[in-house]
């Protein structure tokens, strides 16, 4: 009689029932093969534009930093910063996925910039790595793609031009 | 793919015709010395699209005697103003050429844009017009 009777499990409001249940069912469907690409199956492969987005929200980060580092700067780069994020966003939508920057594009910050003139030659320096692989990505890429790479890439030298 | 070229061809012919209407109002030295670069930077593509356009057996047909422009250009701001609108209009007929070539010939259409649209950013500076910068240049807005 008592082995009937719901046994309270945790403060969740699970029963040991419905635990062992859940569990059968798991096993059952993990057995049937449904769960297989939950565990055993290859990640999906990269986008080949994925590096691309990275490196847009990395830069936008960095304007970011500069521009709270130094204010005097705020004015000049954050339309920068937010074209970095127009392509982050537009780049998602053609990828297909939600624009989170990866573990490299998050890579923690150096030490906040103290020089205006410093910093904005390390933001220049940037862009410019930044341009050469755009520019390596819309020679390589599909011809439907090759229109918004080129705008990213030609965006992206006009900012090394901006911060003369 | 010479709908594109002929697309990109149009722009630089007028860009040319433009430039030297902005020129005469220009009195700067820097700034002179910018128009006639970029003139000279659209005659070498206007050279290099009626050779590929010509490579595919296609006529370019005349360019015309002139161009009505889309406003009275009077002085240095008006000038300027052209000059900007100019260069997006040349980076934006190079966008579709990208996606219609491959290879050299894309590298080639992608300098083409990129150099359009900076030296769009060098006007807006010049003519203090912020910001200096789009997000997606030879994009039509």
């Amino acid at each position: 009689m008592v082995l009937t009777c719901a046994v309270r499990k945790s403060d969740t409001g699970h029963t040991r029932r419905r635990v062992l249940g859940a569990g059968l069912s798991l096993t059952v469907l993990g057995g049937c093969g449904l769960l297989d690409h939950y565990d055993d199956g290859p990640p999906p492969a990269p986008d080949p534009l994925q590096p691309l987005a990275d490196e847009a929200l990395a830069l936008a980060a960095a304007y970011d930093r500069a521009a709270v580092s130094l204010p005097a700067l705020a004015a000049r780069i954050t339309p920068l910063a937010e074209d970095h994020r127009a392509h982050a966003a537009e780049l998602a939508r053609v990828i297909g996925r939600t624009p989170v920057a990866s573990a490299s594009a998050a890579a923690a910050p150096s030490a906040p910039a103290t020089d205006p003139a410093a910093a904005l030659a390390g933001l220049r320096a940037a862009e410019q790595t930044a341009m050469k692989s755009a520019v390596t990505a819309c020679a390589t890429t599909t011809e439907l793609r090759a229109g918004l790479v080129g705008s990213i890439a030609a965006c992206r030298a006009t900012h090394v031009e901006a911060l003369r | 793919m010479n709908a594109q070229l002929a697309g990109a061809l149009s722009a630089e012919e007028a860009a040319i015709y433009a430039y030297g209407v902005i020129g005469v109002k220009l009195a700067v030295k820097a700034e002179v010395t910018e128009a006639r670069a970029a003139e000279l930077e659209h005659r070498e593509r206007r050279d290099w699209l009626v050779s590929k356009i010509a490579e595919g057996n296609a006529s370019t047909g005349p360019a015309p005697a002139g161009y009505e422009l889309p406003f009275p250009v009077t002085d240095r701001a008006k000038a300027l103003e052209l000059a900007i609108r100019i260069e997006d209009g040349v980076a934006q007929s190079w966008r579709p050429v990208l996606g219609a070539t491959r290879d050299a010939d894309r590298t080639t259409a992608l300098a083409a844009m990129t150099d359009a649209a900076v030296r769009a950013c060098r006007w807006r500076r010049l003519a203090a017009v912020t910001p200096l910068t789009m997000a997606f240049p030879g994009q039509a807005t």
